[in-house]
């Protein structure tokens, strides 16, 4: 035999038992949830006081037209974030235009992609699916660090928004802090309110750089 | 894991046949082949730390002298470890919480030797040598992702074993082997690093 069949053979082999890695069942992994946080390091999260938090959440589904979440669930969602704004030091303001923070949220329902579809127009933003004139004047908005998540079905999605940003000379409105939140679709409603309570929660113990001066 | 169970069975099945057929002095001669399931347990490997049986041998050699063998050795092994739900620093302002699962797996291959005592009787000890490359795969698995990284390293594994052949003529038996490896792999994957690879085991099989 050959050298040269000795080695045909040898990479047969090599390649068939690679096969043979024993992959670990993931099925238990579902039973908790994930909490992916990031921030702008360049911003000092000392120089904001006021965060206006919308009283509803965004649906990201399978309609071709914004639906919002605000029921009395929705209600306990967005008391847990306005509770660890609070606990950072922030003060909620009810008044948009003049709050230093604007807290976005959103719950992938569902993933579903309206490529080129512009009526309403802010899936032109698309991943974007809060408009960025829904807080003022921007002209768009951008994520001035990495983020790695993708969407999945059962998601909740925070962001942080700079509204101090300069509205003029057409400058984008920047996200400087976001959440991640992933495993929330049981199909028991309170256990998936409980987990986004806890992950919520969790979400804030792991950024202990919000906080501010006062 | 079925698919893999039934190559075990046919590969020992085809070789048990040719043996017990030709039903002669060896299989091939001067030559020996042992396939073999194993059981390995990482040492100092905080990546996955759970011994486990996932792992096969298989080797073969020539003996070049009465009592030295030489030949190529190709094996794999997977080892596992569950990780509770832990915050993860990433670094750049990117922190993750998740539970996790660690996974391992090793394919170690390249040339082996060993030395054989008592070579016309029922036992037959010996203590071998293997040297060559280690392919590793360190992945952690969580929510449904699945993060990987590939490594290579320089691999020599140590051997000690016996093999039983009831008649020792025919040269069907039985082979029993303790290992201890070593390879060069680095790698990381999320925040955890592995700084080679360090494994001892059991080796039990079947000897030609």
């Amino acid at each position: 035999m050959t050298v040269k069949k000795l080695s045909y053979i040898a990479a047969v082999l090599i390649v068939t038992l690679s096969a043979c890695q024993k992959e670990p069942s993931t099925s238990d992994l579902n039973r908790d949830f994930l909490v992916y946080t990031a921030y702008d390091t360049e911003v000092n999260f000392e120089n904001f006081a006021t965060y206006f938090l919308p009283d509803s959440i965004l649906i990201i589904g399978n309609k071709n037209q914004a639906e919002y979440w605000s029921d009395n669930v929705a209600q306990e969602i967005i008391a847990t974030v306005a509770t660890g704004l609070d606990a950072a030091g922030y003060t909620r303001s009810y008044d948009k235009e003049a709050a230093d923070l604007g807290i976005q949220l959103s719950y992938v329902r569902r993933v579903t992609y309206f490529v080129g579809y512009n009526n309403p127009y802010w899936w032109w933003y698309y991943p974007y699916y809060w408009a960025p004139d829904y807080w003022g004047d921007w002209t768009g908005w951008h994520y001035p660090y990495e983020v790695y998540y993708g969407y999945t079905a059962g998601s909740l999605l925070t962001e942080m928004i700079d509204l101090e940003t300069d509205q003029a000379g057409g400058r984008k409105l920047p996200v400087i802090w976001n959440s991640y939140i992933g495993g929330l679709l049981t199909s028991s409603t309170d256990l998936n309110l409980e987990r986004t309570i806890a992950a919520m929660q969790q979400a804030f113990a792991q950024s202990p750089y919000l906080n501010t001066a006062e | 894991m079925k698919t893999i169970k039934t190559i075990r069975i046919f590969l020992l099945g085809v070789l048990f046949s040719t043996a017990a057929g030709s039903a002669k002095a060896q299989l091939f001669p001067d030559s020996y082949i042992n396939i073999d399931w194993q059981i390995n347990v990482p040492l100092g490997n905080s990546f996955a730390d759970n011994t486990s049986g996932w792992g096969m041998n298989f080797e073969g050699g020539y003996f070049v002298m009465p009592s030295l063998a030489v030949g190529p050795f190709i094996s794999f092994h997977t080892n596992l470890e569950k990780i509770p739900r832990q915050t993860l620093d990433l670094g750049n302002g990117k922190a993750l919480t998740t539970n996790q699962k660690h996974a391992v797996f090793q394919l170690p291959f390249g040339a082996t030797a060993r030395y054989c005592w008592l070579t016309d009787s029922v036992f037959q000890p010996y203590a071998g040598m293997k040297l060559g490359a280690c392919y590793a795969e360190l992945s952690s698995y969580y929510y449904i992702v699945k993060q990987y990284t590939d490594t290579w390293g320089f691999y020599m594994s140590p051997e000690i074993g016996v093999s039983i052949f009831p008649k020792p003529s025919y040269r069907m038996g039985l082979h029993v082997a303790l290992y201890y490896s070593y390879a060069t792999n680095n790698g990381s994957v999320l925040n955890y690093s592995v700084n080679n690879l360090n494994n001892f085991g059991i080796r039990i099989g079947v000897s030609f």
